[in-house]
């Protein structure tokens, strides 16, 4: 039912959308999309007894999925607004093509369906199958402004990220063969999997988890598959931007926290956990050693979801419950702090009509909601507290203090330069006005760019939001996540 | 009966050995071509030898997925892909793509090699514990191999269509790992060409951007760094 019905709003929003003619009616039936998804995902939560069957073999509905699913929707949500006016600055500076405005909002809503029917697959053939989707909805996203160097950037994308999943799915055949040994036919549904993971050989789970890592991993930018995200991140319109970071990256490490349940309950755990924290620390290493000397606000936000993906992998490879908890959190913490520093950078990159460090003056007398939004979000991305990244961060790490003081040690270490580069670039770029170096004279002054309606308010909204999870842990919440924990079979 | 030796298995099996090695022949023509047309006449040969693989197969087996493979394959890799870039790379009036990134073709060819004996140890490593029979681990063995040609041919070439034909060929690994490991329910098969299908659209698509080499394109053009985390 709630797949079905997920399917029809899908289906008539786009219909909608195609039918549409003018901006504002197409955002309008895009925002209807996203606030329909959300109350659905609501409505499932509330008024029905999750995890249930859905009566088809291929999809599953459970506690996971749905808090993914619900991510998912609120950040689409936030877009959605952002973009009505983000998406209008766009075609008035001539960077986006009207004739392009119909396809850039069906390739939105569509993505936004195949991101919600991602989570919801219980065959891995079939998640397989939307997650590539999404990486082909999602360049297209990136390619909409037509810019070589944007086309460029989504071919790589497409590219590395496609390239990386056909190999996951030489890891599925594995899976399919080693499930077939053992009951007799072969299997892909999670479900079933989970129930038998014991039975399953440990050699072949561990090659089979290996080859569905490739995939996945070059999905939510781990190193060293993570070459095509900087990129694709940055040259993005920022309203795509912070549905990559928010969401798709997710869908990774979605693969990643599903499979390694499954190996959770075989003897391959040790060797599994210790592959997938090496492969966490390097993320991380790579990651803000490319931070600390950016010169590009955007790249400099699309490193750091390299940086959290690396983090979020030390997160599943602990592999303790207290661990998955946390990590979980994580999740929905960098997704709401990612989308917010996206979407200040680009009012600011309105504004400056560039990413550069040395373009950028007078932020707080040209832009302060984009200025402090930004401010702020960088102490929340970066950990302090009372942002939640803090708590999720802190507990992470100490959970990894039983497992290895030495990789807490590095971690700390490496979180220290993040923060060092986020300082360095908020220090150089948000001090300098333009008085002080004299330019005025020389150059037109830069006249503040009128931020137009609905830009401010996801901002303020996700800044009120994670400022109240940083303080107040709600109840339902913690609730929510236990039961994942349970359901993932780690209690 | 004249076709009588097409019911002798042994007959297949040989046949079908034979195909492994034109399998591997259209690869090693992948990684070292440079123009395109002849390019996507090597892929849809390729193709058409995994629809010949997975028809004889079928007699050996019976399994009736296979023959629907076939099917599947055929209109789809056969027909229709090469037909679409086809009628893309006459509108961007590139014919030849001539630069390599990091490899020449004979460095290719040679590391290919390296691929293949890998393939090969890797999964003799892991399906020892499994009684494969020796037809269908040379198969699976082919399958990888193919794969990471493939991916050496995205790689290694600079033009996207030709990219694009190596994703392709990587795509064909893939699929002839599965006929000899495992069979997968038909409807994944159905799915996955449709969205090959997608992505050979858009990349096809956005190619014409990149790859065309008339004027109006010329000044965006340059080398395509699909590798490097660059900075700009």
């Amino acid at each position: 039912m709630i797949i079905l019905s997920y399917l029809a709003v899908g289906a008539i929003v786009l219909a909608l959308i195609t039918l549409s003619k003018s901006h504002k009616t197409m955002n309008a039936f895009f925002i209807l999309h996203t606030l329909t998804f959300l109350a659905i995902g609501i409505y499932a939560l509330f008024t029905t007894t999750v995890p249930f069957e859905t009566g088809s073999e291929y999809f599953y509905v459970d506690h996971l999925s749905l808090y993914e699913v619900l991510i998912a929707a609120l950040l689409f949500f936030l877009a959605s607004v952002y973009a009505n006016g983000y998406v209008e600055s766009l075609m008035q500076a001539q960077e986006l093509h009207r004739n392009n405005l119909k396809i850039f909002y069906m390739d939105f809503s569509l993505l936004l369906t195949i991101v919600t029917l991602a989570f919801f697959s219980d065959n891995l053939a079939l998640f397989w199958i939307f997650a590539e989707l999404t990486t082909i909805f999602s360049a297209a996203l990136v390619a909409i402004l037509s810019a070589r160097e944007n086309i460029d950037a989504a071919i790589k994308y497409i590219f590395i990220a496609s390239g990386a999943m056909l190999f996951s799915f030489i890891g599925l055949i594995f899976l399919y063969t080693l499930s077939g040994e053992v009951l007799g036919s072969g299997t892909l549904n999670w479900t079933l999997l989970l129930e038998n993971a014991a039975l399953l050989s440990p050699k072949m789970l561990t090659a089979s988890f290996v080859f569905l890592f490739i995939g996945f991993a070059a999905k939510s930018g781990i190193f060293p598959f993570h070459t095509w995200l900087p990129d694709a991140h940055s040259k993005a319109p920022s309203a795509v931007s912070a549905i990559l970071s928010g969401v798709l990256l997710n869908i990774g490490m979605y693969g990643i926290l599903r499979m390694y349940a499954i190996v959770r309950q075989t003897q391959a755990e040790d060797m599994i956990s210790q592959f997938l924290l090496g492969f966490g620390l390097l993320t991380v290493a790579i990651a803000v050693l490319n931070m600390l000397l950016q010169k590009n606000l955007k790249m400099l936000i699309a490193f750091s979801s390299v940086e959290h993906m690396g983090i979020l992998l030390l997160g599943i490879g602990i592999g303790t419950p207290l661990a998955l908890f946390w990590a979980l959190f994580y999740i929905l913490a960098h997704s709401l702090t990612k989308a917010s520093l996206f979407f200040s950078a680009g009012i600011l990159h309105r504004q400056y009509e560039s990413n550069m460090i040395q373009d950028i003056r007078d932020v707080f007398s040209l832009q302060p909601i984009a200025g402090w939004g930004f401010v702020i979000g960088s102490f929340a991305i970066i950990g302090m507290p009372p942002f939640p990244i803090f708590s999720a961060k802190f507990f992470i790490l100490l959970e990894a203090f039983g497992f290895s003081k030495s990789l807490v040690f590095a971690v700390l270490l490496l979180l220290v330069i993040a923060s060092a580069a986020f300082a360095r670039f908020l220090i150089e770029a948000f001090t300098r006005s333009s008085k002080e170096t004299g330019t005025e004279s020389l150059e037109t002054p830069l006249l503040p760019y009128t931020v137009r309606s609905g830009m401010k308010f996801p901002i303020l909204s996700i800044l009120l939001m994670i400022l109240a999870l940083g303080v107040f842990f709600p109840e339902p919440l913690e609730n929510l996540l236990n039961v994942i924990v349970y359901e993932l079979g780690y209690l | 009966m004249i076709f009588s030796f097409l019911a002798d298995p042994e007959f297949l099996e040989g046949i079908i050995r034979i195909l492994f090695v034109f399998v591997l022949i259209t690869a090693a023509f992948t990684l070292s071509t440079r123009n395109i047309a002849s390019l996507l006449t090597v892929y849809a040969v390729q193709s058409l030898l995994l629809v010949l693989i997975a028809s004889f197969l079928y007699m050996i087996e019976g399994n009736q997925t296979l023959l629907a493979i076939a099917a599947l394959t055929l209109v789809s890799k056969v027909l229709l892909i090469p037909l679409f870039i086809n009628l893309i790379g006459e509108k961007i009036k590139i014919s030849r793509d001539l630069k390599f990134n990091y490899l020449e073709p004979t460095a290719s060819l040679l590391v290919s090699i390296g691929l293949i004996l890998l393939a090969y140890v890797f999964l003799s490593g892991f399906f020892s514990e499994y009684i494969l029979g020796k037809l269908f681990f040379i198969g699976a063995v082919i399958g990888l191999s193919l794969t990471l040609m493939g991916m050496l041919v995205i790689f290694s070439r600079k033009k996207v269509i030709t990219k694009v034909i190596g994703y392709l060929t990587m795509e064909n690994g893939v699929l002839l790992f599965g006929i000899f490991v495992a069979d997968l329910p038909f409807i994944i098969e159905i799915l996955i060409v449709i969205d090959l299908m997608i992505l050979v659209l858009l990349t096809t698509i956005l190619a014409i951007g990149l790859d065309s080499t008339r004027e109006e394109y010329h000044q965006r053009l340059q080398t395509l760094k699909i590798w490097s985390g660059r900075e700009d």
